[in-house]
Parts: C-alpha cells; sequence; structure tokens
C-alpha cells in the first residue's frame, strides 16, 4: 500500500510529486465544484491556481485550490459545494432558472418579509457551497517578522531567478519568494532546467529564496507582506520586482465553463508533468506556437488529439464536454471529443504590479512580455534587476464567440453583462460592483481582461469605461489569522503595585491602557472605609510632569487658563487645559516646587497628549523649558480618609498637620523610609494625601501604609469605590462627563479660567463664546429611581440630555447623578425625566458642600 | 504599509510612530482674524505645511510640507511658522 | 539566542541647550544617547549612575547653568538580547531596521523604544509602565520560556 488520501470516504492513491488535483483526477474525479450561482460543474481548468474550478476541503480548510497544493498520505479531501452532493446536486435546478435569477436579482428581491432575512442567509450561503470554517479549531498565531531587503522578487520562475542572481551578484540584498515550489508550474523540461540553474546561481551569490511564500500585495513603502507555512514576512524592500508570469486567456463561448475544457498549460501539466492523460480525445485550438507544442507533447499520454486553429464556436455537453464546434476554412465543423484545450493567449498576472507605483515595482518576464521563450524571460528579468523598467506588451484581446462564462467565481456570464450594461450600469468598475464580476477567489486573473474589454468595446462607452479595475490587496485569497498576524492583543500598562494589587484580591480592569483595581472585595465597604476610616488607592497612572528651565512659569502661563505667577513654592492649584478653541482637553494639578520649577499632574489617559500639547508650544514659542515626562518613574498613593493623617503620622517624622500641611498644599516629606512628594488632594472628597514617589520604593511604601492603617481597618480601593466617592463630590471624569465641544463655563468650571490673564491658550475662543447664550450645561441630578447612565434626560416629553454618570450614594441618601441638558426656550430645565424615573436638578456637591471634610 | 515621514532626528519613519497634528497654523497675533486661524483650514490640493509629533521616538515636533495630492513629503522643504 | 535577559540599567536624563550638549564630555562609564536635539539620556551601570550624574551635572552647569539633570531609572524598563541571532531576531519585536551600532529610537514590541545596539547585543529600553509588555512580548517573540533573569548593564570595555 502506498500513500493515499481519503476523498468523500475513498481511498485515493497519492503518487510522488502529485497535487491533490492529480491525484483525484488520475482517481477519476471530473467535478470538482459547483459554482457559486447556477450549481454548474465545474472542473479542472488552469492547473496554476487561477481559477476557482478546484477549490476542496483539505484537511479542514476550505477553500483550498487542489491544483496548487501537494498531496501527502493522510489527507482528508472533500469537496464543499453541491447539495446533497457535487456529483448529485439538486440545486442545479437554479441553471434552469436563469429568468428568474437576471443579474443582480439578489439586490432587487429578497427584501420582504424582513424577518425571513436571517433564514435567507443561512439558506443561501449554504447554497453557494464556499466552504465552511473548521468548527473548534482555534485561529493560529504566527510571528510575524520585519525583513528588510533592498530587491524584493516575487516569482521564481526564469525571469524572477535571472533577476535575484542579476541584483545579488551586484552586491543587493535579495530575497525571491515563490507561492509554490520553483518551476511546480512549468511542465517544458528545458525551462525547468533553467530555472533549476538559476536558482543555483541566485543562492551562490547571496540572494534568498524562501518558497511556498506568498506575495499578498503591494503597500505604500513599498512593503510587502509574504505569507509562509510558518511565518508571516513583513518585507520592506527598496524595489520589487514582480516576475508572476500570466495566466493563458479565457476565451467566451457557449459551455466555455464544462469540465474538460483546459488551458493548455493546465492540460500540460496534468498531463506531462503529473502523467495522467487529461482525456482520451483532445481537441486544441491554438492560436500560439506554445500552445502548438504542448499539445504534442499531450500525445506523448496516449490521448487522441487534433490541433486546430479555431476559433471555437461553442462547447457541447451536459455536465462535461462530449464535442466542440469549430470555425474552420471550409465552414463550421462539429468535433466529438471528451477534452478541449485552449491556448489563444495569455493575460498577464499582473496584479502586483498594477498595485505599486513605477518607483515601486517593476515587471519582468512574462508579466510584461506574454509569451516569452525562456531566453527572453531570463533576459528581462537581468534587466530588470539593473533597473530598466519594462513596459508592458499590449495584449491582444480574445475573440468573443457567444454567451459563455466571464467570470467563473461568481458565475457571470456574457449575458449578464449585456443585461447590466442594458440597465445602464456602463464601465468596468461599476460593473463589476453589479454583477460581483471580478470579485471571487481569482480576483480578476482569469475575466479582468474580458470584463474591461467587453465594456470598452461597447459603441456607447465613454474613454474610460474600458480601464482595468483597481487592483487590491490581497492578491490571493488568505485566511484572517494570517492578517493578523503581529497584530498585538491589548498592551497594558502597570503601575509598581500591579502585583500587590493581585495578591490582596483585587479585580482588575481596563481603564484606557492601563490595568487598574476596580475592587478588593467589596465596592460598598470600600467606600464605608473611606468616608469614615481611611482608604488607600494606587494613582500612579495620574500623568506627571516636571517643568523647569528658565522659561516654565512663562509657558505655564501662557498654555493654561490659571494664574500661574501668584502660584507660591508648596501651593498647588487645580487646572484645566484648553485647546486653541477654548475646549477643555485635561485637567489635573498644578504645583509650584522651588526655583521656578512646577510639578503637572494630568488625567491618566492624558499624559501623552499633554506632553505632545506641551512640546509644541515650546518649540513653536521657542521658549526654553524642560519637559520631563515622569509618568513612568513615579507612582502615586492616595492616602484618604478622616483617620489618613493619624495614619501617615506614624510613618513621618515630618510635619503633615492641617496647619503645615494644609488642603492644596504640598511639600516633600520621608513616609516610611520613602522620599514622598505629599500634595493635599481632596478628589474624593476627605482628607487626602496623594503620595508621589520613585516607582521601585511602591511596593514598600504600600505595605507599610496598610500595615500602619491596620488599627483604623484602612482598606485599599478601587475604580468602583472611586466612581461614586468623586460623584458624590460633583467631580466629573473627563471624556464620561464631558464632550468634545465642551467650554469650561458649561461644565460649571468657570471659576478655574482665570479671564483677566492677559493672555493665554483659548482665550479669545472663550470671550467669543462668552458673548453667546450657554445652550448646554453639565448639572447635577437627583434621580427617583435605580442608577442607570446613558439614559436621555426628557423634559416636555422631548430629550434634552443624557445622564453620564450615576450612582447609590449611602452618604448622599439616594441615586445621584451628572448629566448634562440643553436649553429649551433659553433656559434650562429643573424637573427631567432620567428615561422613566423622574429627576431633579440640584446643586453639587451631594456630599459636604462646604468642603469642611476635605479641608480638615 | 505605510507613508514614511522624516524625522530630522530618527530619520524616515512609519506614520503609524506619529501623531498627526494637521496643518500648520499661524500663532496667535493681533493682525490676523483670530476666528479663521482657528477654525477654518486651507485644505487644498497640493503642497501642505504640517505639524506631526514623533511621539514613538524623540517625541518631538516636525514640520514638512507634503503634497495633498501625492501623498509625497519632500524632506527638504521645511515649511516657515505659517 | 544565546541570552534573553532583564538589564539593569541606570538612566540619567540631561535636558539642556543643544550647544551644551555637543560640547558635553561624557563620563567614560556612561553610554550617551542623543534622544533630541535638547536630550541626553546617559545609561550606566546601577552602582555607578549616582556619580554619572554628579558629574555630568557638574560639567554641564558649566556649559548651560540653565541645564537639568536628573536621575530617570525608574522610568525605564529594560531587556538585552545576546547572541548572534540577537540582531535576526529582532524582526519579530520591530519592523525597524537594527543599524550595526547606535541608537535607534522608534516602535517596538509596539510600544516606543530606545535600543541600543553594537558588540553584538541589543539592548532595549522602555518606559516602565510597559516593562512587564515588553518582558511577555520579547520571550514569545524568541520562544523563552520562564520569567527572565536579572544581567547587571555595563558599559562594554572593548
Amino acid at each position: 500500500m502506498g500513500d493515499a488520501l481519503r476523498f468523500e470516504g475513498r481511498r485515493v492513491a497519492v503518487e510522488p510529486g502529485d497535487t491533490v488535483a492529480s491525484a483525484l483526477y488520475r482517481a477519476g474525479v471530473r467535478t470538482f465544484t459547483r459554482s457559486l450561482k447556477y450549481h454548474r460543474r465545474r472542473g479542472l481548468f488552469c492547473m496554476t491556481g487561477d481559477c476557482p474550478n478546484c477549490s476542496l476541503n483539505v484537511d479542514g480548510d476550505p477553500g483550498v485550490r487542489a491544483c496548487s497544493t501537494d498531496a501527502r498520505d493522510g489527507q482528508v479531501v472533500l469537496r464543499e459545494s453541491g447539495w446533497p452532493s457535487a456529483e448529485h446536486d439538486l440545486l442545479h435546478v437554479a441553471d434552469r432558472l436563469h429568468r428568474f435569477l437576471p443579474v443582480g436579482f439578489y439586490s432587487k428581491t429578497f427584501i420582504r418579509p424582513r424577518f425571513a432575512w436571517g433564514l435567507a442567509e443561512r439558506v443561501i450561503r449554504r447554497a453557494t457551497g464556499v466552504g465552511r470554517l473548521p468548527a473548534g479549531r482555534p485561529a493560529g498565531a504566527k510571528p510575524a517578522r520585519a525583513v528588510h531587503v533592498d530587491l524584493l522578487v516575487v516569482g521564481g520562475g526564469v525571469a524572477g531567478l535571472a533577476a535575484a542572481a542579476e541584483a545579488a551578484a551586484a552586491g543587493s540584498r535579495v530575497m525571491l519568494v515563490d507561492e509554490r515550489r520553483l518551476g511546480a508550474t512549468v511542465w517544458d523540461t528545458r525551462a525547468i532546467a533553467r530555472i533549476e540553474a538559476l536558482a543555483r546561481e541566485a543562492t551562490a551569490a547571496g540572494a534568498r529564496i524562501l518558497e511556498r511564500h506568498t506575495a499578498v500585495g503591494v503597500y505604500e513603502g513599498p512593503f510587502v507582506p509574504v505569507v509562509g507555512p510558518d511565518e508571516v514576512l513583513h518585507i520592506e524592500a527598496a524595489r520589487v520586482i514582480a516576475a508572476t508570469g500570466a495566466v493563458e486567456a479565457h476565451a467566451v463561448f457557449p459551455g466555455n465553463d464544462l469540465p474538460g475544457v483546459f488551458l493548455s498549460r493546465g492540460a500540460a501539466l496534468l498531463g506531462v508533468r503529473h502523467g495522467v492523460r487529461p482525456g482520451r480525445r483532445a481537441v486544441v485550438v491554438a492560436t500560439t506556437d506554445e500552445g502548438r507544442a504542448s499539445a504534442e507533447a499531450l500525445r506523448t499520454t496516449g490521448a487522441e488529439v487534433l490541433i486546430h486553429d479555431g476559433p471555437v464556436i461553442a462547447a457541447e455537453g451536459s455536465g462535461r464536454v462530449r464535442a466542440v464546434i469549430i470555425e474552420t476554412p471550409s465552414g463550421r465543423e462539429r468535433i466529438t471529443c471528451d477534452t478541449l484545450v485552449l491556448s489563444l493567449g495569455w493575460a498577464p498576472r499582473d496584479a502586483l504590479l498594477r498595485m505599486g507605483t513605477d518607483q515601486e515595482v517593476a515587471g519582468a518576464g512574462e508579466v510584461v512580455i506574454p509569451g516569452c521563450s525562456v531566453e527572453e524571460a531570463e533576459a528581462s528579468g537581468r534587466r530588470a534587476a539593473n533597473g530598466r523598467t519594462e513596459t508592458s506588451s499590449e495584449v491582444p484581446t480574445v475573440p468573443v464567440a457567444g454567451d459563455g462564462y466571464v467570470c467563473l467565481c461568481e458565475d457571470v456570464s456574457l449575458h449578464d453583462l449585456e443585461q447590466a450594461w442594458d440597465e445602464g450600469w456602463r464601465s468596468s468598475e461599476i460593473l463589476k460592483r453589479y454583477t460581483t464580476a471580478t470579485m471571487g477567489p481569482c480576483q480578476g486573473a482569469v475575466c479582468g481582461r474580458l470584463l474591461a474589454a467587453f465594456a470598452g468595446a461597447r459603441a456607447d462607452a465613454v474613454a474610460t469605461a474600458g480601464a482595468r479595475t483597481t487592483a487590491r490587496p490581497p492578491a490571493r485569497p488568505l485566511p484572517l489569522e494570517d492578517l493578523a498576524a503581529g497584530v498585538d492583543e491589548s498592551i497594558e500598562q502597570r503601575t509598581s503595585l500591579h502585583d500587590r494589587h493581585l495578591d490582596l484580591g483585587a479585580r482588575m480592569e481596563r481603564s484606557g491602557s492601563w490595568s487598574r483595581p476596580t475592587t478588593f472585595g467589596d465596592i460598598e465597604q470600600e467606600i464605608g472605609a473611606v468616608r469614615h476610616r481611611a482608604g488607600l488607592l494606587d494613582v500612579g497612572t495620574l500623568g506627571k510632569f516636571l517643568v523647569a528651565g528658565r522659561d516654565a512659569a512663562e509657558l505655564m502661563d501662557r498654555v493654561f487658563p490659571v494664574r500661574v505667577r501668584d502660584l507660591a513654592p508648596g501651593r498647588s492649584r487645580y487646572l484645566v487645559a484648553l485647546d486653541e478653541a477654548g475646549y477643555v482637553i485635561d485637567d489635573g494639578l498644578l504645583a509650584a516646587l522651588d526655583s521656578g520649577r512646577f510639578y503637572l499632574c494630568s488625567t491618566s489617559g492624558g499624559a501623552p497628549a499633554m506632553e505632545a500639547w506641551l512640546r509644541d508650544w515650546i518649540d513653536r514659542w521657542n521658549l526654553h523649558v524642560h519637559l520631563l515626562d515622569q509618568t513612568a518613574q513615579l507612582g502615586a498613593i492616595l492616602l484618604a480618609g478622616p483617620s489618613a493623617r493619624t495614619i501617615l503620622e506614624r510613618l513621618t517624622d515630618d510635619e503633615v498637620s492641617a496647619e503645615a500641611l494644609a488642603h492644596t498644599r504640598h511639600a516633600e516629606i520621608t513616609v516610611a523610609d520613602v522620599p514622598c512628594r505629599a500634595l493635599r488632594v481632596g478628589f474624593v472628597g476627605e482628607v487626602g494625601f496623594e503620595l508621589h514617589h520613585e516607582r521601585s520604593r511602591g511596593p514598600a511604601l504600600y505595605d507599610a501604609l496598610l500595615e500602619a492603617g491596620r488599627p483604623e481597618a484602612a482598606q485599599p480601593f478601587g475604580l468602583g469605590g472611586l466612581d461614586t466617592l468623586r460623584l458624590e463630590k460633583g467631580h466629573l471624569y473627563l471624556g464620561q462627563d464631558t464632550l468634545p465641544d465642551d467650554h469650561p463655563a458649561k461644565l460649571g468650571l468657570d471659576w478655574a479660567v482665570a479671564m483677566e490673564k492677559p493672555g493665554f491658550v483659548g482665550k479669545a475662543a472663550l470671550e467669543r463664546m462668552r458673548a453667546l447664550p450657554l445652550e448646554r450645561t453639565l448639572v447635577g441630578l437627583r434621580i427617583e429611581g435605580e442608577p442607570r447612565r446613558g439614559v436621555p434626560l426628557l423634559a416636555g416629553g422631548r430629550v434634552v440630555g443624557r445622564v453620564t454618570s450615576c450612582a447609590l450614594s449611602e452618604a448622599a441618601g439616594g441615586t445621584i447623578a451628572l448629566g448634562w441638558i440643553r436649553a429649551t426656550d433659553g433656559s434650562f430645565p429643573n424637573e427631567l425625566f432620567a428615561g422613566e424615573s423622574s429627576a431633579t436638578v440640584v446643586p453639587t456637591p451631594f456630599y459636604d458642600p462646604e468642603g469642611a471634610r476635605l479641608r480638615a | 504599509m505605510s507613508l514614511m515621514v522624516p524625522c530630522p532626528r530618527c530619520g524616515p519613519r512609519p506614520q503609524e510612530e506619529f501623531t498627526f497634528g494637521g496643518e500648520l497654523r499661524a500663532l496667535p497675533a493681533e493682525d490676523i482674524d483670530d476666528f479663521a486661524r482657528v477654525y477654518l483650514r486651507r485644505n487644498a490640493p497640493g503642497p501642505q505645511p504640517e505639524r506631526w509629533f514623533h511621539a514613538f521616538g524623540c517625541r518631538r515636533w516636525v514640520s514638512l510640507t507634503r503634497d495633498t495630492v501625492t501623498n509625497r513629503i519632500d524632506p527638504d522643504v521645511i515649511p516657515s511658522g505659517g | 539566542m544565546r541570552e534573553l535577559a532583564r538589564a539593569l540599567v541606570g538612566v540619567v536624563t540631561a535636558s539642556a541647550e543643544a550647544g551644551a550638549l555637543d560640547l558635553l564630555l561624557v563620563p567614560g562609564r556612561a553610554l550617551a544617547c542623543r534622544v533630541a536635539d535638547d536630550e541626553l539620556l546617559l545609561l550606566s551601570a546601577p552602582p555607578v549612575t549616582d556619580e554619572v550624574a554628579r558629574e555630568v551635572a557638574t560639567r554641564l552647569a558649566a556649559l548651560d547653568p540653565d541645564a537639568l539633570v536628573i536621575d530617570t531609572t525608574d522610568g525605564w524598563a529594560a531587556i538585552s538580547m545576546v547572541g548572534d541571532d540577537a540582531r535576526a531576531s529582532f524582526g519579530l519585536l520591530s519592523r525597524l531596521e537594527l543599524p550595526d551600532a547606535g541608537l535607534l529610537q522608534g516602535e517596538v514590541a509596539h510600544v516606543p523604544a530606545k535600543v541600543v545596539a553594537g558588540d553584538g547585543r541589543v539592548l532595549i529600553l522602555v518606559p516602565s509602565i510597559w516593562e512587564a509588555h515588553l518582558h511577555d512580548r520579547a520571550a514569545k517573540a524568541l520562544g523563552h520560556t520562564g520569567p527572565l533573569e536579572a544581567r547587571p548593564w555595563a558599559v562594554s570595555t572593548s
């Protein structure tokens, strides 16, 4: 028993060098697929991976080109199309219903009833037979590797290898990729020998040759992703040479898609290379020397071969070729046969070439000189390597003899194109979109030229109607998992307390780019701890900047709308950052240090943008400022609550009393032997000390605080508790409670803006807006009902706003919220509905409005 | 698969390494209509002076001229204040 | 891949006028990375970082009295790759082309990084908020299992 694959329950022998297609054909399989719409039988045709006819399910993978896949012992192969099977397909009835299934019918039917869409979609998807994804198999993850080369050659035929050899010998870093093994699509032994010799020459010169690597497309750069069996290469090349060859031209006549119709290279590959006779009696219609040569070669397979010049008028047969009608000088002749082989010219495989600009991609070989000899191909490759670009030769159009299939992938016939044209779709691009021609797996490899020629030849076509449709990646179908190679999953930013949080049982969440604790067990309990005892919050995620240099104060004063000149060392001020349109882009804290330096804190997500923002002004105004982003370098822990000071005093000898370190003051102190910048802050509404420290000292500081806080049962808390605590004080979350066009007045932050300053970024815009009535504002709300964020706010039955934050608050005795409301008839409503619950606008803060607790 | 942006310090880099700062805008000045300066853009086809921030590299700004039709950046044409 | 390790590197950031940084004589035990016209990162072995910071502050003050010199070691996390295929493995982490020797700034493992190449080794520094991310991606790319060992880094004397 030799090697064998399993095909629909049968054992099929595999000979050395077989592809799945050749093995199956040898075993008698003639129908490989059923076409997309009309379920017509389709068989082997091109044998080069350009047409869709041989798409099978191989080892669970759908849509595998059998002609381009090596056959292996133990493979499991199935046909995917046809119901219940490809051989006996009941849906073939569609072929007789052409009248009811005209081109574009799916755009005109199945619109009603809408409830049937789900069912219709499932049924239609099954009916097309494009294959099913392997269920339960996890997506693979190929690594992506960046490679830098001077020259990338796509295509390992004679021209490509010659180009690689030539360039490598001249000292360039060269890489050559071919989607198959070198020479796999060549049947001529002379050409195969030349390929082997050139491959040796290229390798000896230092070129890297990668077989079974498929180029996906040419992107700006040029950048060419190449998919290999184990890796995806991201190739940055100085130049690309596309030596991708040509497909033989496909002719249009009735029956041109029947099993038994072959392109001559396909028949020769099957017969000569794989030793599988395409049929007993073959009619070869050749207008090329190569075609006639391949016909001679076919005779060696034992087939009876009749050679004609053509043209072909029709191929007859039901489900396979039984006869062909040829136009001869003496009139039409009907010849019985089981195989029709066509060699009527070439369609360059030029998708990659057309994706790039002239500077990026050059062509070599058959892709620019279709049908060239081995010697011409080699010369073309060497010329391309030396920088001499070749313009493509004119490709003569193939005569159309009657209604046949233009697009095999999408089952678009010549009649369909004519009908579409009559309906008014009058250019190749719009015909493509309406009929879906060229939008199948072959992406126009077989039919792109035919479509363009059809449009261009119409009597009433405009000049551009016959242009080739735009070539876009991917040039070959590829699985999504290959496109995802190298794309990262979520990237997490962490503070130095991350592991400590996990040790303490924290449930972590993503907050922007950061990983932060939501809670350590019980959010309500944590809120209570902060209000009645003390809590610890990791705020190391805050943006932190050291601003120094002789123009530091000048920069702060000019950029921000807050008073800066009167901020004495040891004091800090709430800061809102505006853009030139006066809109709030961030908020934070500005602390004045000694020697004219400042410490600026921004929101956790705002640090990168704040740095860019400030650097822009430093540059444009040419200021002497040292801006150091210390967001990563420094951690910060908030100790807040009525007992916060008591706990802190156990760990420091420095003065932290209410007088020594009052609200909005800051000082450099040492806590548990860790040098800290302690800032008095009030975000959660209790006495709070934000201890900023060198990142590496964070865990030790945290441990010391927790230990020192045991008598008071100090409690670590997270974002879950923070959300309610800050809401009780009416503090907004940027991005959640704010809209992109909120200027300070709309947020009730006018108090933070010093309009009396001679100038600051956004001042002119604010002056303009102050002259206008305020049309929207953020307000505090009490809601009679369960908290639901995002519900609309209604007044008089109309939507006037939205709830942006809300929570059930024990301290405030009910559901509190922040939301924005629009003015109606010049005033803001007070009594509203939040969804279905009644709501009242109330002043904020909801808790401790005088701020007595946080100023203690 | 990117536009290459020439950073004067770091060399040509893929556009994903940058934050795009838009058309180069004039600084606030007495004789310039501030409304037009802040809200309006030329948005014309052809060479456009622009600001780019090399966020993944040196973290500094660069002014350059990009042709909005050809998407080509000429590294030698540095726009002035705008 | 002979070795992938966590590199212990001391970092001093010097911010000053371009002219002053041009003229600065860098202490021998530090590797200078000019990341911008007005910013210099000095890498050194952790035991001598304090000394490097003091020396540089003194020398720079003479050239630019307004200069700022700060130990920013905690702001960075670093890994080192040593071995013949260190350079080839870099392609799994970044699409940038590694120079034979010198500084490269750009995107590595999808985060902003400073890369120092030379003497058969590659040092990658990222802001410390991405320390775990860098270790994870580098280990995955290089097929390294288990935690990374710590290796003190020093300016090579070759």
